[in-house]
């Protein structure tokens, strides 16, 4: 019928009338949502930026400070704060390029199978099915002194008896986080790479099989070109998710663990808000870390753009 | 001959490596949830025992009692529980029906604005919580919504993801089934509720399981709005629990069992839906 896209239809008197009386229905699903983001998404992200230029105490009744870029000079300043992005860096860096590369070899080697595919599926999965809380509660005591971390580790390397301080050594400590990471989500990403190569026609493999093509060259050549879309969105997925971590951190410190080698940004924002009360500074971290996610988001898909695919 | 051989012995490696690369990640996976059951079986001296005994002696059915109970035996354990499923439902409830009209306005309706709106809406989604979780607190507070349930679930009654996810989906919604019902008298109300909704289903569900696990993973905010233990929900009750000194090593595995059991029971029931999460995000870009 009436579609009320495009110009022609606003022109006539009658079917403009159609229209307006559509389009408000089209407001008014639409409103309650929006005063919704206004409120709780638009307003706090500019209460945040405002905040970010005062000095404020979260207890304290006294009005807040204008200290105009104090909050950015102060944490240019402090090695906690330097501290804080080396941790991100390093738990991102690590946990995403396992992530990534991981869930790949995942999604190839699976599919690759005739057999086992969905059981295989599911299995990689079913960590995802735990929360991050429970996730890092089973490896606190998998990396206990006594636990089967330390079990495997000395059995493989012949060390009987040696504690190699998973939870206490801030290398191993950094180490333990990123395998906690990873354990929960590969098999999601497993699963968008698995979605993606199906996406790729079946036609193609079988023509590279015809032709003589080695497993190894038919990646390659074909699988993994083609999957430049699906890698660009697990990839841009990926570093939100790791840049985004909190549980694992916050967990581990509080039972027991040194914090500075995790202490991640978004860990520091709670301890400066929350526990020091500095929630001027601690808007100003928080914006820091979303300036660093638009950036690398942004230079993903710049890398990303250079090549695009097709399926000739 | 001779290279057919060769071709076929290669394939041979190729078989055994990707089982070999395939066995190392299934033990990575899968052994740390065998811990979890197998734990929570056992007393905790036995817990610690090296070597672990992959294999309860007997079922020490005490650990879930002991943490039911909690280490106080004040039973905030069932509370929290009944916390954050009541929370994680509510959520779930509101995301969905939000989600979708809204998803639905936008996908079907042109008027004035409608890019802006959109374009605003993927922006939400960029936005990590960390950045608005402090004007969130100031706001709950000075609402009095501290501490309640109301201040647990309003932040996050709907979500830009959502409205994403359902705009897209309703997009590719044939127009001639709307136009039918409106020929047939129906309202536009009517038709949200009688023919949008119902013939969404598979993305609904997938959005709601996606919803209800987020929830019931969200530990950040609890932190912050939920002081007293009353108010608790699960992933603040798993820690809390894990920081006591005198917490047994089993009975905190049969903690994180029962913890698990919604999730798992969700996963066993929907389980296409769990993994349609991934699948319909990739589709709509890849």
């Amino acid at each position: 019928m009436l579609s009320c896209e495009g110009d022609e239809l606003r022109k006539n008197a009658h079917t403009r009338g159609i229209c307006e009386r559509r389009g408000r229905w089209g407001w008014a699903f639409v409103l309650p949502s929006l005063v919704f983001f206004g409120l709780f998404s638009i307003y706090p992200v500019l209460n945040a930026l405002y905040l970010s230029f005062f000095q404020k105490h979260l207890l304290s009744t006294a009005p807040p400070k204008f200290i105009g870029l104090g909050n950015y000079v102060y944490l240019f300043h402090s090695p906690a704060f330097w501290n804080s992005l080396r941790a991100t860096a390093i738990f991102t860096g690590g946990a995403f390029s396992l992530l990534v590369g991981l869930s790949l070899i995942l999604a190839v080697f699976i599919t690759s199978r005739r057999k086992f595919q969905r059981f295989l599926q599911l299995a990689f999965f079913s960590p995802a099915v735990v929360s991050t809380v429970v996730a890092a509660a089973i490896w606190l005591l998998i990396f206990d002194p006594r636990g089967i971390a330390n079990q495997l580790v000395n059995t493989i390397a012949g060390t009987p008896g040696v504690d190699h301080n998973w939870l206490a050594a801030p290398a191993m400590l950094q180490l333990s986080t990123i395998l906690v990471y990873v354990w929960k989500y590969v098999g999601y990403f497993t699963i968008i790479f698995i979605t993606g190569i199906g996406s790729i026609p079946r036609s193609l493999f079988e023509a590279a099989r015809v032709d003589g093509a080695s497993v190894w060259q038919t990646f390659w050549k074909i699988t993994f070109p083609l999957l430049k879309p699906t890698t660009l969105l697990v990839s841009v997925m990926a570093m939100i998710q790791c840049l985004r971590t909190f549980s694992t951190q916050y967990f581990f410190s509080q039972a027991g663990s040194p914090r500075a080698p995790i202490d991640v940004i978004t860990l520091n924002v709670y301890y400066t808000a929350i526990r020091n009360f500095q929630i001027g500074r601690a808007s100003a971290l928080s914006l820091i870390l979303f300036a660093i996610m638009l950036l690398l988001s942004w230079l993903q898909f710049r890398l990303a753009r250079s090549e695009e695919v097709s399926y000739l | 001959m001779r290279g057919r051989e060769g071709a076929k012995g290669r394939s041979v490696a190729a078989t055994v490596g990707v089982w070999l690369v395939l066995g190392i990640m299934l033990v990575y996976v899968l052994g740390p949830l065998v811990f979890m059951v197998t734990a929570s079986l056992m007393p905790a001296s036995e817990v610690t025992r090296i070597p672990y005994r992959w294999i309860p002696n007997t079922f020490y059915w005490q650990n879930f009692w002991q943490a039911i109970r909690g280490n106080d035996g004040r039973f905030y354990f069932v509370r929290n529980m009944v916390n954050s499923l009541f929370v994680a439902t509510a959520i779930t409830l509101t995301t969905v029906v939000l989600s979708t009209v809204t998803g639905y306005g936008l996908a079907k309706f042109t008027f004035r604005g409608r890019k802006a709106i959109m374009l605003l809406i993927v922006a939400t989604m960029m936005i990590p919580f960390q950045v608005i979780m402090i004007p969130l607190y100031i706001i709950t507070t000075n609402m009095g919504m501290q501490n309640s349930y109301a201040g647990l679930i309003v932040p996050f009654l709907v979500n830009a993801f959502g409205v994403f996810l359902m705009r897209q989906h309703l997009l590719t919604f044939p127009d001639e089934i709307l136009d039918a019902a409106r020929i047939d008298g129906a309202s536009e109300v009517q038709i949200l509720w009688r023919v949008v909704f119902p013939s969404s289903w598979p993305a609904i569900a997938t959005l709601a399981v996606l919803t209800f696990r987020t929830q019931w993973d969200n530990l950040m905010w609890p932190l912050l709005i939920a002081q007293s233990r009353e108010m608790q929900t699960i992933p603040l009750y798993i820690t809390l629990f894990a920081e006591e000194k005198f917490t047994d090593e089993g009975a905190m595995m049969a903690t994180a069992v029962l913890a698990s059991l919604p999730m798992v029971v969700l996963f066993l029931g929907l389980s296409r839906y769990f993994v349609g999460g991934a699948r319909l995000f990739s589709a709509q870009k890849g």
